[in-house]
Parts: C-alpha cells; sequence; structure tokens
C-alpha cells in the first residue's frame, strides 16, 4: 500500500528533537534538586536517570535523523552501512536507563535509612540542645542559690557579734569574723597568715587543755567558761561552744567555735548579787545598831556622870568613854550605810564638792607626798540632788583609800564629768598596788578590810555604796595588779532647778 | 645431593622460557571464539526494549509500594513510566514486523508518498506498521511526563525548604 510519508517524517524529526529538548530540561530539574539537597540519594538517582535518558534521548534523535536523512538523499546504502552501530549504541541507552531504574528500590532504601539516621541524628541533636540548656539552667539556678547562701552565710560570718572562728585540726586559726578579731585584739593577718593557735587567747594554758581534751573525746563543747587574755593584758569571760566538722568534697577536719563574751553580763549579775548581799546586811546592820545605839548612850551618860562624882577612877572612866565613842561612831557609820539617818537634800555642785575635799586633805600629812590631780568638767556645772556632806564623806572616804593604795607617795587623778545620758561621773583613780581579783566582789562589804588590824574598820567603802545608792548613784571599780585602781561614781544630773527634797 | 636439586630446577627454569616463547612467535588456529549470526543484533535490541519495559513497570510498582504515588511529582514520573512501556512495546511490535518476521517494509517512492509492503499484501499489517512507525507519540510524552514530574519535585522541595528555614 502507498501511503504519505509527511507523517512519518514529521513525528519522526520534531518528535526526535522534542525528545532531545525535554531530556536536557529534565537534566536541568534533576540537577536543580541535586543542589537543593546534595545529601538526598534519591535525587542522585533521578539526575542518574535524567543523564540516562539524555543519552537515550540524544543517540536516538542522531539515528533517526540521521536515518531519514541519508534515506531522503537516496544514500540508503549508506544508511544500511552504519545502521547497525546506530541501533546498538540505542540498544545501549535504554539498557543503561534500565538498569539505572532497576537501582530505585536500593537507591530510596539508602535514602530512607540516610533520612532515618538524620532524623535521628537531628533528635538526638534537639534532646543534647535541650538538656544542654537544662543543664546550663540548673548550673544557673544552682549557682544563684549557691550564691545566696554563700552569701547568708557570709553575712552571718561577717555580721556576728558573737566571735566566730575556724580552725583545722591542729586548732590553728583559719578564719576569723570582725567580732573575733575585736574580741582576741589581735590583727586578723597575725591569726590567720601566721596561724595562731586558739590556746593562745586563753589565761590559762591548762584551761585550754582541758577544753582541748572534751572536744577531742566528745566531739563538741557547750557553753564551756574560760577566760581569755587580751594583748593589752585584759582579761575577758567568755562561753565557748565548738563542733568537729569533718568536712564534705574532701576537706579536712576542721573545727568552728563560737565564742560570747560574757564579762560584762559576769559583772552585772555579780553587781545585781553584790547589791542583793549590801541591801540585807544593811538591813540587819540597821537593826544591830538601833538596839546598840540606846545602851551605848547610857553607858556614857553614865561614865560621864562618875567622871564627874568619882575622880579616882578618871583614868578607868575615860578610857571606858574613849570606846563607847568608839562603838557610836562604828554605829552611826553602820546607820550611815543602812540609810537610817536623816539627811537633808539640796542642789550639790560636784566640782564644788570635789575641790572642798581636795583643799582639806591637801593640807593633811597623809597626802604631802602624793600629787592630786583634778580634771574637772567644764562647761555647764555639774549639779544634782543630795546631802554636801554624805557625798564629801564618800570622796574622802575615797582619796584616804587611794592614799594607802598608794602607800602614802604616789599620784591620784581626779576626773569629773558629765555624760550625755545626764549621768554625772566622778573618777578617783590612783597607781598604786591595785585590788586582788578575790577581793574585788567583795570591797563593798562592810567590816571587810585588807588593812592591818586597827588601821580601818572596814566599813568606809560600805558607807560610800550606801550614800551613793540613796542618791539614786551606782559605783563600781577595777582595778589590776600592780597598775591601779579606777573608782568611778555615777550620779543622776539635776534636772528641775531649784528641786530641794527631805529624806526623813 | 643439594648440587642435583639446583641442576633440575634450573632444567625447569628453561623448558618454561621455551613454552612461552613457542605460543608467542608461533601462534596456530584453534577455533576458540564463536561465530554469531546476524539475527542476535535484532534479538539483542528486542531484549533490551524488554528489559527496559520492565524496568519501568519495575519503577511504577516500587513507586506505588512505597507510597510515594501520593505525591503528583512521582505520580507524573509514573505516568512516565507507562508511557515508556506503550513505547517499548510499540517499538518490540515494530521490529518483530520489519526486522524479525520481515512482514513488513518501507520504500520511499518520492520524498512525500512510501510504500508499506506488506507480506500477503496484507493492509491490516501495513496500516498497523505505519503507526507502530509514529512512536514518537508514545516516547515524547513519557519525557514530558518526567520533566513535568522533576519539576513538580522540583517545586515540592522549595516549599518543603522555605518552611523548614521559617521560624
Amino acid at each position: 500500500m502507498i501511503v504519505s510519508f509527511i507523517p512519518i517524517l514529521a513525528v519522526d524529526v520534531i518528535g526526535s528533537v522534542a525528545m532531545v529538548v525535554i531530556a536536557l530540561l529534565c537534566l536541568y530539574k534533576a540537577r536543580m534538586l541535586r543542589e537543593m539537597d546534595t545529601d538526598n540519594a534519591v535525587f542522585l538517582y533521578l539526575l542518574w536517570i535524567s543523564m540516562g535518558f539524555t543519552i537515550f534521548a540524544l543517540s536516538r534523535a542522531f539515528g533517526h535523523i540521521l536515518k531519514q536523512f541519508l534515506v531522503l538523499s537516496s544514500n540508503p546504502d549508506a544508511w544500511y552501512a552504519i545502521s547497525s552501530y546506530s541501533g546498538s549504541v540505542n540498544t545501549g541507552t535504554f539498557m543503561l536507563v534500565g538498569m539505572i531504574t532497576l537501582f530505585f528500590n536500593h537507591t530510596w532504601n539508602i535514602n530512607e535509612k540516610i533520612f532515618s539516621s538524620r532524623q535521628k541524628l537531628e533528635a538526638t541533636h534537639i534532646k543534647l540542645m535541650d538538656l544542654n540548656q537544662t543543664l546550663e539552667q540548673k548550673v544557673v539556678e544552682r549557682t544563684e542559690r549557691l550564691t545566696s547562701s554563700e552569701h547568708k552565710c557570709r553575712r552571718i560570718f561577717e555580721q556576728s557579734l558573737d566571735t566566730i572562728i575556724v580552725t583545722d585540726n591542729e586548732f590553728k586559726v583559719m578564719e576569723i569574723n570582725p567580732a573575733g578579731i575585736i574580741l582576741t585584739g589581735y590583727p586578723r593577718d597575725e591569726m590567720i597568715i601566721n596561724k595562731m593557735d586558739v590556746g593562745y587567747f586563753f589565761c590559762d594554758p591548762a584551761e585550754w587543755d582541758r577544753i582541748k581534751n572534751t572536744i577531742s573525746l566528745k566531739e563538741y563543747i557547750f557553753n564551756e567558761e574560760a577566760e581569755f587574755l587580751r594583748p593589752d593584758k585584759e582579761s575577758l569571760l567568755v562561753l565557748i561552744t565548738g563542733v568537729v566538722d569533718y568536712g564534705a568534697f574532701g576537706c579536712a577536719k576542721s573545727y568552728h567555735f563560737i565564742i560570747k563574751n560574757v564579762s560584762e553580763k559576769r559583772q552585772m549579775e555579780q553587781q545585781i548579787a553584790q547589791a542583793d548581799k549590801l541591801a540585807a546586811l544593811g538591813e540587819l546592820s540597821a537593826g544591830v545598831a538601833h538596839e546598840i545605839n540606846n545602851p551605848l548612850g547610857i553607858i556614857l551618860g553614865y561614865t560621864q556622870l562618875l567622871l564627874k562624882s568619882e575622880p579616882e577612877h578618871n583614868d578607868d572612866l575615860k578610857i571606858i568613854e574613849k570606846h563607847v565613842q568608839n562603838c557610836k561612831t562604828v554605829v552611826s557609820d553602820l546607820l550611815s550605810f543602812s540609810r537610817k539617818g536623816s539627811a537633808e537634800m539640796g542642789i550639790v555642785d560636784i566640782n564644788k564638792v570635789v575641790n572642798s575635799v581636795i583643799n582639806f586633805l591637801s593640807n593633811h600629812t597623809d597626802f604631802r607626798n602624793i600629787k592630786i590631780t583634778l580634771n574637772p568638767h567644764t562647761g555647764d556645772r555639774l549639779n544634782i540632788i543630795g546631802n554636801e556632806q554624805e557625798l564629801a564623806q564618800v570622796i574622802i572616804n575615797m582619796l584616804i583609800n587611794a592614799c594607802h593604795a598608794v602607800e602614802r607617795k604616789g599620784k591620784i587623778d581626779i576626773v569629773t564629768l558629765k555624760t550625755q545620758e545626764d549621768k554625772i561621773l566622778i573618777m578617783v583613780k590612783d597607781n598604786g598596788k591595785g585590788v586582788e581579783k578575790k577581793n574585788l566582789s567583795r570591797i563593798f562589804d562592810p567590816f571587810f578590810t585588807t588593812k592591818p588590824v586597827g588601821q580601818g574598820t572596814g566599813l568606809g567603802l560600805s558607807v560610800g555604796y550606801g550614800i551613793i545608792k540613796r542618791h539614786q548613784g551606782d559605783i563600781h571599780v577595777e582595778s589590776s595588779k600592780e597598775k591601779g585602781t579606777v573608782f568611778t561614781i555615777s550620779l543622776p544630773a539635776e534636772k528641775i532647778q531649784n528641786q530641794v527634797r527631805t529624806r526623813g | 645431593m643439594l648440587k642435583n636439586l639446583y641442576s633440575i630446577r634450573k632444567i625447569i627454569k628453561f623448558l618454561t622460557i621455551i613454552a612461552i616463547a613457542t605460543f608467542i612467535f608461533l601462534p596456530i588456529d584453534v577455533s576458540a571464539t564463536q561465530l554469531h549470526a546476524s539475527s542476535e543484533g535484532v534479538i539483542t535490541h528486542q531484549m533490551g526494549h524488554l528489559f527496559f519495559l520492565f524496568s519501568m513497570a519495575a519503577l511504577i510498582f516500587t513507586v506505588t509500594g512505597k507510597g510515594l504515588n501520593k505525591q503528583k511529582g512521582w505520580r507524573l514520573i509514573q505516568y512516565s513510566a507507562f508511557f515508556f512501556i506503550l513505547w517499548n512495546l510499540d517499538a518490540i511490535a515494530a521490529h518483530f514486523l520489519d526486522n524479525q518476521i520481515l512482514a513488513a517494509k518501507i520504500e520511499n517512492i518520492s520524498l512525500t508518498r512510501i510504500k508499506v509492503v506488506t507480506h500477503n499484501d496484507s493492509s491490516i499489517i501495513g496500516w498497523l506498521y505505519y503507526f507502530l512507525k509514529l512512536d514518537h507519540f508514545l516516547c515524547v510524552p513519557a519525557m514530558f511526563f518526567l520533566y513535568k514530574g522533576l519539576s513538580r519535585l522540583v517545586n515540592d522541595q522549595r516549599l518543603a525548604m522555605t518552611k523548614k528555614d521559617t521560624p
């Protein structure tokens, strides 16, 4: 049959060209895919298959167009000569495409594995990131809490009014707070750099040995009383509490001590006890003195009558009269101590009283070799409500005691001043031998004296104490062996001018 | 004893060199290669088409098996494979008629006309062969579907990357 060749020719040529063009476009798109994700094995596969199709299209187009050209140009023999080669190449190209296509399943599986691994890797990465962030957050939170805790502990350590000491296992000072530096009186560097032993603070080494043994055995001590000696030789009464710390995170064993200064508290307690004791003694003395005073008056009266009527026993009667007078003086002192006397109260200028006492005593033979220095308060007058004679008696007693303390040659300083709390202070300071510690608590007791028998009645300071208490004042003493003694009288300053009252 | 052993080794070495020289310089016809008939080329070509057809069918089933046909790009690639299958069937049939059983052939009469010569002048075979020769109606759409499929995959990938980059 004879048919038109045009459709076959047109479809062959146009189709071949179209195949090549579309195959090249496919190659372009496949390359784009590949560049978008170079790790995707499927995209790599698509690139390969596109390359295969491009080669196939080129080979096929070349063969078809060449065939039509040679046949139409009346060279069919030439086409028959090369058709075998063209066909072989064509066969090879679509077999290549077929082979590449058959690898799709494997390629896909490989890609799935890669994708799955990548997803796992990303999930693990996210988890790790989360963990890292959580860890960082936790570290930040813990650091904040640790810093806060450290700050609190540091504040407690720094601001504590009690002494806190941390020592190593040999009781060498490692840390001490500011209160401890004030209490012990040693510079911080000297204690820490030189690794000072805690025992060095103790007045008595035996006391430290006892405390050390206790803490070693029991691993703690609680409110152990001890006496510290500062570098300026001032002694302090302290309560020590301590524990062993075996440390955390490989830290070495250490000891923590909390030390309270109870000197002032103890002194106050002693003063209260002293005041109670003296009050009791005053009551007792008042009763006894009252009962003795009347018989003594009768004895003295009869003795004086006998002296007039019986001149032959004059010497004996005078001895009786003298001793009765002595007894009357003692009884009078006792009554004065126990506030059973009667005295008028008025406005008294303390500086004036002190001056008159110094003027009076400076003429006394016992004070000739003593240098008395007065440092009076300047400014407003030191007025109080009181009895001038009684106050003068108290100051005289103190100066006489000071005179005895310096053994009639030395130095006595008298200071008067007014504090911001409206207290008037009279300080009598000597550079004498001082009072022994054991006697300090007894010096205001009636009849207590350290003087030889016959030289003192032991009532001077007792009477003085009674007078000052009656004036709503206070008296206390500080003494250091071989350094001297300071008596301080504290009296309330007058607040209302011209106030006069009488105590009956 | 050792001297005898050394002499034997020298003789073996000499004989080996002589044998190799004989094979190189004095070759003889040993009839080792096989002769091939010209029909082998057509058979091989037809097997290539079958292989191509099979690989395209495998691609269609693999894409379906992996569930990729839910994506339009891969679905278009499946269409491409289907058209390539049709093209291979067309090509196999055409080659069968003109090259294998020699039932049809084309003779150029002029630039615009041809004569389809068939066995027993069968017009059915003639028209069948004529249409089979228009195989570009199958392979060009196949290639076009492949291009569209790849284009779609490029767009999908671009969209996925944009989504990934968007916080």
